[in-house]
């Protein structure tokens, strides 16, 4: 799905903020991304989301090389990928049905369809009610649902959320991390960056921890525990 | 599947009417481009129908002119004394006698006294003294042939009569006026390129403006997955209808403007100014302006959104 090969980000003349990264996601899985403050995160998400550039390095995303398309070959990746940002990254003067509906409008669906699904998608995450409401008027927790919505609406093969539950109260949370993990069953490769070491234990999924530049795979015993008994 | 969320109360509603995937048509400066665009139009349509009357001008002068001459019989004798005025109409008749026997004339017309007074008018006013400035005699002349070789001879014939009679072709005076009604269709050709350079730097302008104050958004439909395409043309669209807004009002007092030139040329009448009247086809071309000017104005939004976008991964 996504593999990263001697890869390096830095920003101008800058030192490199990301050194010498490898891993890889395989389809269907689901990682933390998890590391101190400043450790980088948001940045290897923006290689991950096609954001940026890398200084160096390869990345392969859906079996192409990324470096070697062109801005129109990226369009398709992208629309692949949906993505949860830390600061929601809502269209203030939009619906929660017109920010959930964005997606399908950029991929030229009709608008039957996106109606259809627009509904049952906000009906889902809770928000049936709010359909035509801005977001300024929401709380933090139903505009952190209508981006979830949002990225998820195109049923995108790879989800990545920043933080999603940074400004969240632990019970929203952990409504949020049960959400993820039924797309995750839905066959939705997922990585959610965070430094909630509480939630990553009780969720127990392979954590790719970054520091100093440098990035190590860390297989949780949780979830080894868990394979043990054959719960995966 | 079950619903992982508890339904919310309702805090407030948004129209449902779909929105601009960005909200170009709620910026600042959108009124000042409305209004920048209406004046530029209106000066273009100023510019554009000034070229367009002066070239009809120059059209009626021209064919109006054609193999027509006017013969002069002066009044001064070649030693500086004056004939007598009964003398200058002798001999003005008497040219008027070789002329209507040549076989190169087509006509020719002995101007009296009252015509020759209203062609000075407008240069000695109303009150000349006819009796106290002698005045030569002229015959309007039409040939169906006026080249330099016949125009000549004629004029060798008639200096038989009078020592100074001369026939004048109203070339030297009419190629100074054609001169100069060309430089002036020049300066508003020249003027409407400039309106023109005008109207695409202020929408690239405002295009770039509105990018970097929606720059977050942008980025957002990018990452997304929207192809230039699709984020030029949420430019592209807002700069249409504010382009057509713009120069629909510029062509609207442009109409007035041009109206009230026409009723007031037309009320000077007689005077140096012929009328300034356009045809069908260049009333046409200028109401066809808005079309131009909004085309302009999107074809620019596209191009400076597809550039500013090109800088992006």
């Amino acid at each position: 799905m996504i593999r990263f090969e001697h890869v390096g980000l830095r920003y101008g003349i800058g030192p490199e903020v990301l050194s010498d990264i490898n891993f890889a996601l395989e389809p269907g899985s689901f990682h933390f991304l998890t590391g101190p403050s400043g450790a980088g995160k948001t940045s290897l998400l923006s290689l991950m989301y096609l954001g940026r550039h890398p200084t160096r390095g390869l990345i392969t995303m859906f079996g192409q090389n990324t470096g070697g398309l062109t801005r129109k070959q990226l369009v398709p990746l992208r629309q692949r990928i949906g993505v949860v940002f830390q600061d929601f990254r809502l269209l203030g003067h939009m619906s929660a049905f017109d920010n959930v509906a964005l997606p399908l409008r950029i991929q030229g669906k009709s608008e039957k369809e996106i109606g259809n699904n627009v509904h049952e998608l906000l009906e889902w995450v809770g928000l049936g009610d709010h359909m035509h409401v801005l977001p300024s008027t929401m709380s933090g927790g139903q505009q952190q649902r209508v981006a979830i919505a949002r990225a998820v609406i195109t049923r995108p093969r790879l989800l990545l959320a920043d933080e999603p539950t940074g400004n969240l109260d632990d019970e929203i949370g952990y409504r949020l991390m049960n959400l993820f993990e039924q797309l995750n069953r839905m066959g939705t490769t997922i990585l959610i960056a965070t430094h909630d070491h509480a939630l990553i234990e009780k969720f127990g999924h392979t954590k790719l921890i970054l520091d100093g530049g440098g990035l190590t795979v860390e297989q949780s015993t949780h979830w080894l525990a868990k394979k043990i008994e054959g719960v995966f | 599947m079950r619903n992982p969320f508890k339904k919310d109360r309702m805090i407030g509603k948004a129209r449902q009417k779909r929105q601009y995937d960005l909200p170009l048509n709620k910026s600042s400066g959108t009124g000042f481009l409305i209004l920048l665009i209406c004046l530029m139009t209106f000066l273009a349509m100023l510019a554009l129908a000034a070229s367009f009357a002066l070239s009809a001008m120059t059209e009626r002068w021209s064919s109006g002119l054609e193999n027509k001459v006017t013969v002069e019989i002066p009044a001064e004798k070649p030693d500086g004394t004056i004939y007598a005025p009964e003398n200058i109409k002798s001999q003005t008749a008497r040219a008027y006698e070789v002329l209507s026997t040549h076989p190169s004339v087509v006509s020719a017309h002995v101007m009296t006294d009252e015509e020759i007074r209203d062609l000075v008018r407008p240069w000695l006013g109303e009150d000349l003294p006819l009796g106290k400035v002698p005045l030569p005699g002229l015959i309007s002349v039409e040939l169906n042939d006026s080249t330099l070789k016949t125009v000549k001879i004629l004029e060798t014939k008639l200096q038989d009569i009078n020592e100074k009679a001369r026939i004048d072709t109203h070339e030297e005076w009419l190629s100074h006026l054609l001169r100069f009604t060309g430089a002036l269709q020049f300066a508003a050709a020249l003027l409407t390129v400039i309106i023109g350079i005008t109207t695409v730097t202020a929408v690239a302008g405002g295009v770039r403006s509105r990018m970097a104050v929606h720059n977050a958004e942008v980025e957002l439909l990018h990452l997304m997955g929207a192809s230039d395409n699709y984020i030029s043309r949420q430019f592209q669209r807002h700069s249409l209808i504010m382009a057509f807004q713009g120069a629909l009002g510029g062509i609207g007092i442009g109409g007035i403007a041009l109206m009230t030139i026409g009723w007031i040329s037309g009320e000077m009448g007689v005077s140096l100014l012929p009328d300034f009247t356009l045809g069908a086809v260049q009333i046409a071309m200028l109401a066809a302006l808005p079309v131009l000017v909004a085309l302009i104005a999107t074809l620019t939004a596209r191009q400076t959104v597809l550039k500013v976008l090109a800088q992006m991964p």
